[in-house]
């Protein structure tokens, strides 16, 4: 490598360390592209990155205790008088020199593994809560889904903001110290001016740091199993596959899952079936009685689903159709008319031409799959 | 027993009809008698159920009924050998019993559905006469 006169290389990055920075980067912006870009039935994909998050996050803990001297935590732990001293340092635009992570590095590095812990909680409340999947499905509500939704959004523009700020960091500090740090994370040599303290560095620990990954994983995988086996709460049930209301609803439409609309608008439909949307679909008194009792008592107010949630809510002028709800008409407002026209799909109200798990009523976004023609 | 004397000829006369070319079934046919019975009531002299007004029928625009289905055939298409297809996009099994054996055997759905059709094509229920012409018209197809 070649150096001007007096300059040190120092191995500062070890491998494990450079090789967790640069996917730590790959999976923050796949999220990012998932969840913001991606159409809904990405959303495993996201997910996936969110756990590949947490993995990871796990291992860098591991590695920050048993890792070569710069990865461990207490290397990068500085009394707030460097810090103040780094700080001013920058501002002067001649930073004090330091091996490892600089003070003001340090305090970002914390701060994004903050954020991405938050990240990671908010995501498997959402996950849980709206969503009704992951660990947590049993678990959590959709209300406070709706909340750590917001805040995953929050977190997410944090964490936008930190990249911003530690790109810039980077270059400020490039600059100024006359080392470029991009290369030092890559290539794990930094270049010191002569004279810069270099402390005896502790090696790394690898047996331990697996030991400890593995203690790590068994306690994660028991957790996991331990909630997966928690049976799902009453408003998450399975209705049984209801051979009247598939007859006599079914034969002319779609037969909507009971939980797309609230009781008030059942009751309301179940009493007016001669005008039932342009159409006389009277019934006999008690087939309408046993059918409007089981839908009313299997209404959206009796589920936690996102969609039964979000259905709760209709159109005031227009109660009864599931397609004019307001959530209905936003979450649709992306598909272009001529999908609805297609050979497979036909109509709005064909739900289940797109939405493979249109009859559970979950409508998970991974299942959707809309006809090509 | 002269009644039920009366309702075993006439199935037996709607059976040479209509049994060459459609699947018999004593259900059906019993919808018929009854529906043959109350036609004479409504109407004194009248003898049989004719194939071709109830093709005409099922054929016809009619009136008084809503715009948007104003024929049988808006739901069930033009030929009732083929599927049709309700509004909200599913189908509806073939009208013609040779296609659809099953068809205008269960009495409470063929009342079901002329009560409901009836008012929204013509407006008003249909008569005895109306559907037994269709129901003996879709037996011959």
């Amino acid at each position: 490598m070649k150096a001007a006169a007096g300059d040190r290389w120092v191995k500062v990055w070890d491998r494990p360390t450079r090789l967790f920075h640069w996917l730590l980067v790959l999976l923050v912006v796949g999220g990012i592209v998932t969840g913001f870009v991606a159409p809904e039935w990405w959303m495993g994909v996201h997910v996936w990155a969110g756990y590949g998050l947490v993995a990871l996050m796990g291992f860098r803990l591991v590695w920050g205790i048993f890792g070569f001297e710069y990865s461990r935590v207490v290397s990068f732990v500085y009394p707030p008088r460097d810090t103040l001293e780094h700080l001013k340092g920058l501002l002067l635009l001649r930073p004090p020199h330091h091996v490892g992570h600089n003070p003001t590095g340090a305090l970002m590095v914390f701060a994004l593994t903050g954020v991405l812990l938050g990240l990671v909680v908010t995501g498997l409340l959402v996950l849980g809560g709206e969503e009704k999947q992951g660990p947590l499905a049993a678990v959590v509500g959709y209300s406070v889904g709706a909340l750590a939704k917001r805040a995953h959004f929050w977190l997410t523009m944090l964490l936008l903001a930190m990249v911003a700020g530690h790109i810039a960091g980077v270059v400020a500090e490039s600059l100024l110290t006359h080392d470029n740090l991009v290369r030092g994370i890559v290539t794990g040599w930094k270049k010191l001016p002569p004279g810069t303290p270099v402390p005896s560095p502790r090696s790394a620990r690898p047996v331990l740091a697996a030991a400890l990954l593995a203690v790590l994983a068994v306690a994660a995988g028991v957790t996991l199993h331990g909630l997966s086996r928690l049976p799902p709460p009453p408003s998450l049930r399975v209705l049984a596959r209801n051979v009247t209301y598939q007859k006599e609803c079914g034969a002319c439409h779609y037969a909507f899952n009971p939980s797309l609309l609230p009781a008030s608008s059942w009751a309301a439909l179940m009493s007016t079936l001669r005008e039932h949307f342009g159409e006389d679909a009277s019934l006999d008194g008690a087939t309408t009685r046993d059918l409007a009792s089981w839908l009313v008592s299997n209404a959206a107010e009796t589920f936690d689903t996102e969609s039964a949630n979000r259905l709760r809510v209709v159109a005031a002028d227009d109660p009864y159709r599931i397609s004019s709800a307001p959530y209905w008409l936003r979450k649709h407002a992306s598909v272009p008319p001529e999908v609805f026209a297609r050979k497979g799909v036909r109509t709005r109200v064909n739900c289940h031409a797109c939405h493979r798990d249109a009859e559970s009523g979950r409508y998970d976004d991974q299942a959707i799959a809309i006809p090509k023609e | 027993m002269r009644l039920s004397h009366a309702i075993a000829v006439t199935i037996a006369v709607l059976g040479l009809l209509a049994g060459s070319t459609s699947s018999a079934d004593p259900r059906r046919d019993a919808i018929l008698a009854e529906l043959l019975a109350q036609a004479k009531k409504e109407e004194p002299g009248f003898a049989r159920f004719a194939a071709d007004r109830g093709a005409a029928f099922y054929r016809a625009t009619h009136q008084g009924g809503k715009a948007g289905t104003a024929s049988c055939t808006s739901c069930h298409g033009p030929s009732p050998l083929d599927k049709g297809k309700t509004r909200a996009g599913k189908d509806i099994e073939p009208m013609a019993v040779s296609r659809n054996p099953a068809r205008y055997t269960d009495k409470a759905d063929v009342e079901k559905w002329f009560t409901r059709n009836c008012q929204d094509v013509l407006g008003r229920a249909c008569t005895a006469r109306e559907k037994g012409d269709f129901i003996t018209s879709m037996m011959g197809q």
